[in-house]
């Protein structure tokens, strides 16, 4: 296991926005679920603005953006934009056209509600947003939640714990990575930049240089291993370009034909020669002096190889011939132990040729992990298998977005709102009724998206959605105001909110025990439900280890507890059981109950008078237990 | 050739798709689907064999166990004694394990391909396959795999050790975590086995009840794998937590204790014989502290009598109770240990001619096969791997190791070394 | 009173300097000089007793003595010098009138003990010897005829040494748990314990350590029990020690740590008539030590490091020499390892015989 630098939620510090008047320990919880914004919240409006550090360079943007001024000029883009329908209906006439059957029906709105709150703000919806939303009659309504989600603080958040974990794979985690994820996510950074970032941060810039902690923390050696620098080609590779080339570390790739061992070399002829640096506290990479070419030979075939620094396709790096002395731009320093900084920085050259438009195997991975993301499958799967003879399910819709995303600057949010307008996303995860009485039970395959898929959810949204659920009714209301506030000081001590009612409980029970933290549980949903290490997070399988904690551990039990702002608490004081049955099932499942529903709470609770508290407790246990409850669906 | 260094594709493909094909049925990429038992074996509903495997880690001297070479120049100090079966002898430490030898097969032809811990113990427990770039299971991933849980709804690989427990799911290698050990750590049961006592236990079944119902009506409507894998977890959970008397050391009883031993070892194994009448498919207790570099016949001096009087007393007791015919049981090492003795009256890593002991199923009763030289050194009948001994467990347990394959993503996988083949002597 | 350059005084008086090597192949167990100096014998791996006649700069070898099975690991002649005796790990002992080109057992006890016969040690007056093993029992017989005479039992424990105190009455036997128990001859009454349970560890299975080697001085007021501080079993590791106890009190005076925990085991100790103890420790292949300190200080006054795994000690009776068993290097290592001819070759035991400084140089 590797030694995280720090726990993943130790450099989360609290801000307490002065609007939600926060009290309770529980609500102040609450908001660690709110990374700080380390930077001025730019824009949180979408992607029309954005800053762009000035050390980035920016010619081929602006080259593009002249490009698409002339398109413009002569009539062409304008032409095709006015005879194109919106990307959501594209994409979803393509997904028709290769759905091999009938689609299935659309969610319906409880349905798309819980599904698009766990996708952006990564958690389930409150009982008070999902009245609200539910009530709501607007025809565009959906339109107007995913815009408002993805808009929210908890969107920040979420989206950076969903990079965090697709990036870092639970290596570890370190403050000034989150800050540089809190920061790009908080200010809708482009992905091409983020991602050069990632490979050459600057070192001088606060906001962005933790962006090395995706080369340091695995340039760090973990138990008696040696440094794993293969495992750090193979995920630049796996993560940034949706190819795993490490099985051609030695060979020709045994089973892909387009992995050569050149791919590996020349990729590792970028990032092998990287270093942490020990002279500065942040993380921070080194770059060793390339001055020949990397010496490489199959196994198969014993033939003397070499290559320079070489991208895929794109063309070999030629390596400089400098003068003795004359090999740095900046050179070290004994005194600070300063590395020194080559003139030759394979590094700099891989952040300017990797993340661009153009580079095809760049622009489909992340299209691919954003649909995924969204859809529950890839268009290509694996995820880090892209290869000629592994083509996406829909080879339009994989070109199509590329096209897109790339026109639209690589703007995740922007490519995730389309992507969620789209039928295909809001499709339901039932199965299409072939008649009115009885199921088709021939499920269609997954990738012809003829219904929604079900997918797990992360330990985080879990968490997140657990402690929702039991939570206090209206909390979310202040989910807006927070992103308004964050500059606020600690709350000040004034009222809770008005519309939880009081609740004793009983005066036999012993004095209740203080409410569980947000930071004990997240550990242990952390240390129960995450995948290990290196385990990449696209499946996350139920084991018998969180069954035995949802069921039995103390702390999740105690949110069950009735106190003054959590459910039970609202539902022990509520006398009409139809009002119960709504309550539960709207605060956990996000949906009304059903009259058999209603009738199973009135039926136990009639059942289990004298003990209506722990009644309420086990029937929402049994919620949140629930299938229903632990998948996206 | 050196051995290319691949962590490859197919290793990532099928953790993601561990249930095997991901056609109709299949969830997406959720994966959530493949928790029913998987049905490779054949008979499987009639297969209720089971695996006792004793794993001796760091290298039980095969000198000084199954392989004893008295009176010769690396024979060491002990001597040889008679068993049960004729013409068969084993060290004078193994007492009473040669009361039961007629339960049981040795076999003394192993030799193997490393001599170091760190890939050995590995390389041994996955059948040391053909490199084929994935990370082979664990014997007991594999027999969770492909036998499944059975009907006792008790997961099926369960691993009683010393040390620290948990969910190990580094064993299953290719066939992802799910196929992991349940590690009981000193014999303790996981985490969160016991119901707080501020949940009675009839409303705790309540609550089951609750979930159930609410899972059925989701289910409606929907594909049922999803469902069905959630609830498969919560019903071993159950399980175990139904049958926590099994952790209860207190319950042991005294005859047994003082059979097995009141060490460490002892009361691993007795549990372990608790989880086997339990109905658990795959058990394996482990003792450490068997690398006897230094000191190695004072070592196994006290080490060995420990194991005899565990391992006698369970052989012993499943032969009285017949679950022998439907056990496994594979007492066994990484390697053995080297015949020359070193400066610090050690012995080195020897995987050239070493032994292990086998019982139950299929395995033949009060055998020994093969053989090695007069002093020990080497095999001189046919050598053995231990992928040869992966085909032989495979066949005892009822899987026709050359049929029986894995499926990786649509990649073909053997489930023993392709050149190596059932051990024909020492199955009956 | 000590004088502060006693120390140089001693290390230059007592330095030894190698005079030959012998090497036993198989290994042994240990070598001795007989009472009368002129023979080293020793108990082999391969069942043999073997004998050198001494001369000035070779040894040469007599024909082995046969008739024992295992290890031939415990070996002690009479203060007369006219009887050899015997033990090996299948808990045979012999009687043996050595002195003869072919010697003859003069009686033979076929179990003495159930299995490994660990240690002997002769009577100061000649007429008994007892013998430990692991059997747990300790055993006192007639050094005459072999005849069982006295059985103490009390150890439950595999017993690992056995000494004589210097009087006769009493002797003291170490076992694998680091109990020392001290017997009346006579009776067989058990009469009280030394304690050197710090020499012992369970460690996971296995009992790690215990009373190893003890070793009286002339007077008899002073007991030294030799073994490690363990730090773990496997491959067993710890720190070598010896505790020097108060005969009268029992209590411990000193205890001596001998190294670093790869230097492991005291496997022999002899304490000098001039106050110092002499030990040889050997550790994971390659570490051996021949050490010579006095209680009172800190490290040894000498220190030898160049024979590994020294595994026993033995003055000569003139004081002026002695052997050394070690192991030759190179002794350990993993899987198939074959010399030159492609044999898979044993390990040996270079005795090296050593004299001190002023005899070294004659």
């Amino acid at each position: 296991m590797a030694a995280s630098r720090c726990s993943a939620r130790a450099v989360r510090i609290p801000k307490w926005p002065s609007a939600i008047q926060q009290r309770t320990p529980r609500q102040r919880d609450r908001h660690l679920f709110r990374r700080q914004a380390v930077v001025p919240q730019l824009n949180r409006m979408g992607g029309e603005k954005r800053a762009r550090p000035g050390w980035s360079p920016n010619c081929t943007r602006s080259f593009r953006l002249l490009l698409l001024g002339l398109l413009i000029a002569t009539g062409v883009w304008e032409h095709k934009a006015l005879a194109t329908p919106p990307l959501h209906e594209r994409i979803d006439e393509l997904v028709a056209a290769r759905a091999g059957g009938e689609l299935g029906p659309l969610s319906d709105d409880a349905e798309f509600m819980r599904r698009a709150y766990l996708d952006f703000a990564g958690r389930v919806p409150s009982v008070t947003e999902a009245r609200a939303f539910l009530a709501e009659t607007a025809s565009d309504k959906r339109q107007q939640l995913i815009d408002r989600l993805t808009d929210s603080p908890d969107y920040v958040d979420h989206m950076t714990e969903f990079l965090h974990v697709m990036l870092m794979e639970r290596l570890g985690d370190d403050e000034a990575w989150q800050t540089f994820l809190q920061a790009s996510l908080a200010e809708n950074k482009p992905w091409d930049q983020m991602v050069r970032e990632m490979v050459y941060p600057d070192p001088a810039d606060e906001m962005q240089r933790g962006a090395a902690f995706f080369i340091t923390k695995r340039l760090e050696k973990y138990g008696q291993n040696p440094v794993d620098m293969p495992g750090l080609v193979r995920d630049v590779g796996r993560l940034f370009l949706g190819v795993d080339v490490q099985c051609a570390e030695c060979h020709d790739h045994l089973f892909v034909d387009d992995y050569k061992q050149q791919t590996y070399q020349g990729l590792f002829a970028f990032v092998g020669h990287t270093f942490i640096r020990r002279d500065v506290k942040f993380p921070a990479v080194g770059e060793k002096l390339l001055t020949k070419k990397v010496d490489f030979k199959s196994v198969f075939v014993m033939e003397d190889l070499a290559t320079g620094p070489k991208l895929l396709d794109a063309a070999e790096v030629e390596i400089p011939a400098l003068a003795k002395g004359e090999e740095y731009l900046v050179p070290p320093d004994k005194k600070t132990k300063f590395p020194g900084t080559p003139k030759f920085s394979p590094l700099q050259i891989l952040a300017a040729q990797l993340p661009r438009r153009g580079n095809h195997a760049f622009e489909k991975n992340i299209v691919n992990r954003l649909w995924w993301k969204l859809m529950g499958r890839g268009l290509v799967e694996p995820l880090d298998l892209h290869h000629s003879q592994n083509p996406p399910s829909h080879p339009q819709v994989m070109a199509l977005l590329v096209d897109e995303f790339g026109q639209h600057e690589f703007d995740m949010k922007w490519m995730l709102r389309q992507l969620a307008r789209s039928q295909t996303y809001q499709r339901s995860s039932r199965l299409a009724l072939s008649s009115e009485t009885s199921v088709d039970t021939t499920d269609p395959a997954p990738s012809s998206y003829r219904r929604g898929l079900e997918r797990p959810l992360s330990a985080e949204q879990l968490l997140a959605s657990v402690w929702q659920a039991t939570g206090p009714a209206a909390v979310e209301a202040s989910s807006a105001a927070a992103a308004t506030s964050e500059e606020q000081p600690v709350a000040s001590e004034s009222n809770t909110s008005v519309d939880t009612p009081s609740v004793k409980t009983p005066a036999d029970e012993p004095a209740a025990a203080p409410p569980v933290s947000l930071e004990t549980l997240r550990e242990k949903f952390t240390a129960v439900l995450a995948n290990p290490p290196r385990e990449p997070e696209i499946t996350i399988n139920p084991t018998v280890k969180a069954a035995l904690f949802l069921m039995n551990d103390v702390s999740v039990l105690q949110l069950l507890v009735p106190r003054d702002d959590n459910l039970i608490g609202r539902l022990a004081v509520m006398d009409d059981n139809q009002l119960v049955a709504d309550e539960l099932y709207l605060s956990v499942l996000s949906r009304q109950p059903t009259a058999e529903e209603q009738l199973e709470v009135a039926e136990y609770l009639a059942d289990h008078v004298d003990a209506r508290p722990d009644a309420l407790a086990d029937l929402a246990w049994a919620l949140l237990a629930s299938t229903e409850f632990c998948v996206n669906h | 050739m050196n051995q290319p260094l691949c962590k490859p594709w197919e290793h990532q493909l099928s953790r993601r798709n561990w249930l095997g094909a991901v056609g109709a049925g299949a969830i997406g990429t959720a994966g959530l689907g493949g928790l029913l038992p998987p049905v490779l074996a054949d008979d499987v509903n009639h297969n209720k064999r089971q695996v006792l495997f004793v794993w001796i880690d760091g290298g039980m001297s095969q000198l000084e166990s199954w392989d004893p070479k008295p009176n010769t120049q690396f024979g060491g100090p002990f001597r040889a004694i008679d068993t049960t079966v004729p013409g068969i002898q084993i060290s004078e430490l193994l007492p009473r394990t040669a009361q039961q030898m007629h339960h049981m097969a040795i076999i003394r032809s192993l030799c193997t391909q490393d001599n170091s811990h760190s890939a050995g113990v590995a390389r041994i427990q996955r059948g040391d396959p053909k490199n084929r770039g994935v990370t082979y299971p664990y014997f007991g991933s594999a027999v969770a795999k492909l036998m499944g849980p059975g009907q006792s709804k008790l997961p099926p690989y369960v691993w009683i050790k010393p040390g620290s427990g948990g969910f190990k799911h580094q064993d299953a290698g290719f066939l992802g975590p799910r196929y992991g050990a349940l590690a009981f750590g000193d014999g303790q049961p996981p985490e969160n086995l016991l119901r707080p006592e501020t949940l009675s236990e009839p409303q705790a079944r309540a609550r089951s009840e609750l979930r159930q119902r609410a899972n059925n009506r989701y289910q409606q409507g929907r594909n049922p794998t999803v469902t069905e894998a959630n609830s498969y977890v919560f019903d071993v959970a159950q399980t175990l937590m139904d049958r926590k008397e099994l952790f209860d050391q207190s319950n042991f009883s005294a005859s047994d204790v003082a059979r097995y031993g009141s060490h460490e070892f002892g009361r691993h194994m007795l549990l372990g014989r608790k989880m086997l009448e339990a109905g658990v498919r795959f058990v394996k207790v482990n003792s450490y502290g068997w690398d006897t570099h230094g000191d190695n016949f004072n070592g196994h001096a006290s080490l060995m009598p420990k194991f005899d009087q565990a391992f006698a007393a369970i052989i012993e007791d499943l032969a009285a109770s017949g679950m022998l015919d439907q056990v496994l049981v594979i007492a066994m090492s990484e390697f053995g240990r080297t015949p020359r003795i070193n400066g610090h009256i050690g012995r080195d890593h020897w995987p050239e001619a070493w032994s292990l002991a086998m019982a139950g199923c299929s395995v033949g009763r009060g055998i020994a096969v093969g053989e090695t030289n007069a002093e020990g050194t080497w095999v001189e009948s046919e050598e053995h791997d231990i992928g040869h001994m992966f085909h032989t467990w495979f066949k005892a347990l009822g899987i026709d190791p050359q049929h029986t394959e894995y499926d990786n993503q649509g990649q073909p996988l053997p489930i023993a070394h392709d050149d190596c083949g059932v051990i024909k002597e020492l199955l009956s | 009173m000590i004088q502060s350059n006693d120390t140089e005084t001693l290390k230059s008086r007592f330095e030894t300097h190698e005079q030959y090597v012998v090497s036993a192949e198989p290994q042994i167990v240990a070598a001795r000089f007989s009472p009368c100096g002129t023979q080293l014998v020793a108990g082999g791996f391969d069942a043999q007793v073997r004998r050198w006649s001494l001369e000035a700069d070779k040894a040469t070898e007599l024909p082995v003595m046969e008739g024992h099975d295992g290890w031939v690991h415990a070996l002690g002649f009479n203060t007369a010098g006219t009887r050899l005796f015997t033990g090996d790990s299948w808990g045979q002992l012999r009687g043996w009138a050595y002195d003869q080109p072919h010697p003859t057992p003069t009686w033979i006890q076929a179990a003495a003990h159930d299995g490994w016969l660990r240690e002997l040690h002769v009577s100061p007056d000649g007429h008994t010897l007892a013998t430990c093993g692991r059997d747990q029992v300790v055993r006192i017989w007639s050094a005459d005829d072999g005849s069982l005479q006295q059985e103490l039992v009390g150890h439950g424990q595999d017993v690992f040494c056995v000494r004589y105190h210097p009087d006769g009455r009493t002797l003291v036997t170490g076992d694998d748990r680091g109990v020392v128990k001290q017997w009346d001859v006579a009776t067989g009454e058990c009469l009280g314990e030394f304690d050197a349970s710090v020499l012992y560890l369970l460690h996971r299975l296995q009992d790690v350590g215990g009373a190893r080697v003890l070793a009286f001085d002339k007077t008899g007021q002073t007991l030294a029990c030799g073994g490690t501080t363990p730090k773990n079993g496997g491959t067993v590791q710890g720190t070598p020690t010896i505790l020097l106890f108060d005969v009268a009190t029992r209590a411990v005076t000193h205890t001596l740590k001998l190294g670093a925990p790869n230097h492991c085991l005291v496997h022999d100790i002899h304490l000098h008539d001039e106050g110092f103890v002499m030990a040889v420790t050997s550790g994971t292949p390659g570490q051996g030590q021949l050490l010579f300190q006095r209680p009172e200080d800190d490290a040894p006054f000498y220190v030898n490091t160049k024979m590994p795994n020294c595994h026993s000690l033995s003055v000569h009776p003139d004081g002026t020499r002695l052997a050394v068993v070690a192991t030759n290097r190179g002794s350990n290592g993993n899987g198939r390892r074959l010399d030159k001819e492609g044999r898979y070759a044993g390990n040996t035991s270079p005795i090296h015989l050593l004299a001190w400084g002023a005899q070294a140089d004659a």
